[in-house]
């Protein structure tokens, strides 16, 4: 189809350079071995990169992803694409996998870029700014955040106006509205899925009228509010810039919930509120944070003292599943819930309303291989063919899965998943002596 | 000594310029002696940072650098590299921690936190001015690895090794191997029981030529550190008559797969061992798999309804183990389901605290609750209480559900949903100095991106002795404690870090308190030109620096933190 494709091998690809992928990408080249990582965003670090802190030790969640995301952008035996995507892979006699790369122009030259924003301050047009979920605008030639790898500005061509402002006021010449569409086919050894997961879009619940009233946001906008790159400075409400006082956290939303065909529990959205409860106490010492749960999963290591801790600093847990939100004059909510330790139903009012949305799978990954080829759970997370006692395989051999991928989970066990399929990559390769 | 030293203020994106005055901080030392360059910057761990670090020494002829950021924890290494690549000597970089140390411990005090980021860097400035060269030597590393502990996680790192061509000691306390896994009927998600899953791991283990199991064996001591660990093992005989088969192996790297214990009640608590209707979680698992018919006896006598109390020895809010055990509700749940398809007449009470069938657990708690199985909710403060009446078992609770109503329920079996807790046998941490957190469970560097790997080099955790684990967990951590172990020595040759302590051989008259202070056994007495005297094995030295300030006779310098260039630091900071 393309004349112009270009044929490139390479031991082992990694789809996704969210911390999943990037974790298997360093340890396959730790071990000398050559890796292609590819992703569909502008940088990568995927959703980590993107939170204030972690949980639950607040390590400031950019102080630690960036000098790994350094690390794997500069690995010798690590290329990255980025803006590409993977699909049409297939499997031949020789063990072999071959895949097809389309890498779409990013309009700039990286390596000439010096992230000097000057192309951001003359364009003129203004989108919302998906780096930070809309909650404040961005320009057309842009810097995707200020910590991306690689840290350069793009052009989203889909809302450029083609003025040619960008391209004159830039001092290295680096933007180029001639760069094209790049085909590659892969030749790979080894592939391992680090596709990740997909927030659950809360306009599929219109009872929590997201969208609808303007103080009712996700835990993802939250997580910018109170990120160190935060793009405000502060916490406010986006109603009407109010600094809020009253805010509440519905959990499982999109998750433990059948009507919006999700069943499972998205294993992070209790801890990841406990946390941000936890900083809003710190940034808003006269604010109050109420946390509205059906069961709080604290489960994992140093968590159920996390959640203590939080108890201890005086956020309210108040176990009942949120019913139904709506919105007074001021942009305050009401919330309709049954308060489970009194057996009553009651309302509350809040000026903020954070929904903790859930994990789901993420569709892309259904499009990488050919006919189906590779197996999916009811859930469409990519299925494990043994779970018991290799994780990180799939129904083909020689194609593993790291992350979130295969299900919910959080960062140490998307680190754990990833170390498990770059081990078995490895030993897969030595043992087919593919290495 | 110095003269061109570049110096970078990190912002940190707020962590440390919302309390300290990055600014103010450049200002008061870029005039200091020796400084030509000083900079901020948002993140100075940044890619796009670490890259005009790298042209900057280049550009300035830099002969030092220092970065005031985060703790050196964090980020030493980061640096030493971009000086580096600034083909600079690594050693030559000085780290000042003004966020762990300024902004994060005085967010109280932004004019105090800055005064102390500016002492600090000032202080940096005159170690910098001192730092000298310092280079690595190569040695050759053991191409062995050691697995202590056989159970689920120790065998698929033993595997997981082996595939990758590295030959292995699998070393087992026990007489068998399995681990807890082995004890395991049914698991939930998979077709296979816990023996079987173990039986198909073990057979396919035992048939390795590059795989020694040792059984009966435990490690009696270790010596040397990562490259080269000898380990001395004590295997117990086959004949009993015979003595102890000593052995010692030489391994470049040990996973430890220790595991963990079930917790066992104390007499009384919950009535265990009081009353006789009163079991574990590991004891029904048992009688559930071993019983056979259509019906569940326990001691005779028909059971028909069963109460779970969660949480036992988990979660103790007054208690030691304050932690999740995180497999138990899934694992009690699976079982009251298996004994209800398996048994007739099987009603479950699910006593609990919340339940946390996280991810896709959460299935196999929407099946339970489709069976018919109850939950009721107590509150720490409120357990169920046990009377027995007779042959009877009643459990009153105030259940949480139905508005702290209480209920009494008669009972012809209570199961104690008992957690996970470390292992009593503790000698293995004790032996490798392996740090352990509130929890007691041993410590990963990093809780979120190090999880497999400890403070001391060359040593792993996998499984459960690192926190509480479900087998596929375990697995996945074995896993990757075996890539880590592996990436440690697969090259074969390892670099010795220059960072030792050393001794004036003049000066030094043996009187052993550097021999006491040293974590590490790292001195020893020889004798040179007829003169007793401490000696460093630098391939054991970490270079911690316990026993320079210790030594009477002045003899010992740490190399890279001389005493010149700890007392300039001090004189700044005074």
């Amino acid at each position: 189809m393309n004349k112009d494709k270009r044929i490139i091998d390479y031991d082992a690809l990694v789809i996704g350079a969210g911390i999943a992928g990037g974790e298997t990408a360093l340890n396959l080249a730790n071990n000398g071995y050559k890796v292609l990582l590819v992703e569909k965003d502008r940088s990568i670090g995927g959703k980590m990169i993107l939170l204030s802190k972690v949980f639950p030790t607040l390590d400031c969640a950019a102080c630690i992803t960036t000098p790994k995301v350094s690390e794997i952008a500069r690995h010798k035996n690590i290329t990255i694409f980025t803006e590409s995507e993977v699909t049409n892979i297939t499997k031949n006699v020789e063990n072999k996998f071959t895949a097809q790369i389309t890498k779409k122009p990013r309009y700039v030259h990286v390596e000439d870029c010096t992230a000097c924003q000057l192309c951001e301050k003359v364009c003129p047009v203004n989108v919302r700014d998906q780096y930070q979920f809309g909650l404040i605008g961005r320009k057309a030639a842009f810097i995707p955040f200020s910590i991306a790898n690689p840290k350069a500005a793009a052009i989203d061509i889909e809302n450029c106006t083609l003025c040619g402002a960008c391209e004159k006021v830039c001092p290295t010449h680096c933007i180029d509205f001639t760069m094209e569409t790049e085909y590659y086919e892969l030749h790979a050894k080894t592939v391992i899925m680090a596709t990740g997961f997909n927030l659950f879009d809360p306009l599929e619940m219109p009872r929590y009228g997201y969208n609808q009233y303007k103080n009712v946001i996700t835990s993802m906008q939250m997580e910018r509010e109170i990120a160190p790159t935060r793009p405000y400075n502060t916490i406010l409400r986006p109603g009407d810039g109010k600094v809020p006082d009253k805010i509440a956290y519905v959990l499982c939303v999109g998750s433990r919930d059948k009507t919006v065909g999700n069943p499972i529990c998205s294993q992070v959205c209790c801890m990841y509120s406990i946390k941000q409860a936890q900083l809003l106490m710190g940034a808003l010492p006269m604010a109050d944070v109420t946390i509205y749960y059906i069961n709080i999963r604290s489960f994992g290591k140093g968590f159920e003292e996390f959640y203590q801790q939080a108890k201890g600093m005086g956020v309210n847990f108040i176990k009942g599943k949120i019913a139904k939100i709506t919105e007074k004059e001021n942009g305050n909510l009401i919330l309709r819930y049954e308060d489970i330790n009194e057996g009553v139903l009651k309302e509350a009012e809040h000026d903020m309303v954070v929904l903790s949305v859930g994990a789901k799978s993420n569709p892309t990954a259904k499009t990488i291989f050919d006919n189906g080829t590779l197996k999916f759970d009811q859930l469409n997370f990519i299925a494990q063919s043994d779970l018991m006692e290799s994780p990180s395989k799939t129904n083909i051999d020689g194609v593993f899965v790291a992350g979130t991928a295969s299900g919910p989970m959080d960062i140490p066990d998307s680190i754990l998943s990833a170390g498990s399929a770059s081990s078995e990559a490895i030993s897969y390769l030595i043992q087919n002596e593919l290495a | 000594m110095k003269n061109r030293i570049g110096v970078y203020i990190c912002h940190c994106g707020g962590n440390i310029s919302d309390y300290v005055d990055v600014e103010k901080v450049r200002q008061a030392v870029e005039h200091e002696e020796g400084v030509v360059l000083s900079k901020t910057s948002m993140f100075a761990c940044s890619d796009s940072n670490q890259n005009e670090m790298v042209n900057d020494i280049k550009e300035f002829g830099l002969d030092g650098v220092i970065v005031a950021s985060c703790s050196p924890k964090l980020h030493l290494t980061t640096f030493r590299n971009v000086t580096e690549r600034g083909d600079l000597n690594k050693y030559t970089y000085v780290h000042a921690n003004i966020r762990e140390q300024g902004s994060w411990a005085h967010s109280d005090d932004t004019d105090g936190a800055t005064e102390k980021a500016i002492h600090l860097v000032k202080a940096a400035i005159a170690k910098s001015r001192y730092a000298e060269p310092l280079y690595t030597n190569q040695f050759e590393a053991e191409k062995t690895i050691a697995v202590i502990g056989g159970g689920i996680a120790g065998l698929k790192a033993a595997i997981s090794l082996s595939d990758k061509k590295s030959t292995v000691i699998l070393i087992e306390k026990n007489d068998k191997i399995g681990g807890h896994t082995a004890e395991w009927g049914d698991l939930f998600m998979s077709d296979e029981k816990g023996n079987e899953l173990i039986n198909r791991i073990y057979s396919d283990l035992a048939q390795r030529e590059n795989v020694t199991i040792l059984t009966g064996a435990e490690v009696a001591s270790s010596k040397g550190s990562i490259g080269n660990f000898t380990l001395k093992i004590r295997k117990r005989p086959n004949n009993e008559s015979d003595p102890m088969e000593i052995m010692e192996v030489n391994v470049g790297s040990v996973v430890v797969a220790t595991g963990f214990d079930h917790y066992v009640p104390q007499k009384g608590e919950f009535d265990y061992m009081i009353n006789d209707n009163i079991i574990t979680l590991p004891e029904f698992k048992q009688l559930v798999d071993k019983s056979t018919g259509n019906r569940l006896v326990y001691k005779g006598k028909e059971i028909n309804n069963i109460a779970y109390i969660y949480c036992v020895g988990s979660r103790q809010e007054d208690g030691e183990n304050t932690y999740c055990s995180r497999f138990c509700c899934t694992s009690v749940i699976h079982t009251a389901i298996v004994a209800k398809k398996k048994f007739k007449n099987i009603n479950n009470i699910h006593l609990n605290r919340g339940i946390r069938t996280y991810g896709k657990q959460e299935l196999l708690y929407s099946e339970s609750l489709e069976l018919g199985d109850i939950y009721l909710q107590f509150d720490y403060n409120n357990p169920p209480q046990i009377a027995t009446e007779g042959k009877k078992t009643v459990v009153t609770v105030k259940d949480i559900l139905s508005a702290g109503k209480e209920l009494t329920l008669e009972t012809d079996l209570i199961v104690l949903v008992t957690g996970m807790v470390p292992r009593a046998d503790q000698s293995i941490g004790t032996m490798f100095k392996l740090p352990k957190g509130r929890d007691k469970f041993f410590n990963e560097i990093h809780m979120k991106l190090r999880p497999v790997e400890t403070v001391i080099d060359g040593i792993t955790i996998a499984g459960a002795c690192q926190g509480p684990k479900n087998i596929s967990e375990s697995v996945n951590s074995a896993l990757s404690a075996a890539t880590k172990s592996y990436s440690y020595i697969s090259k074969g040759t390892l670099e010795t870090e220059p960072i030792v302590a050393e001794i004036n051989q003049d000066l030094c008259v043996w009187c052993g308190k550097c021999q006491e202070a040293c974590p590490f056994d790292a001195i020893e007495k020889q004798e040179v030109n007829g003169k007793p005297i401490a000696i460093v094995n630098t391939s054991v030295c970490k270079g911690c620096g316990m026993c320079a300030p210790i030594c009477p006779e002045d003899a010992i310098n740490l190399i890279g933190y001389t005493s010149e260039e700890i007392m300039s630091m001090i004189d700044v900071l005074a």
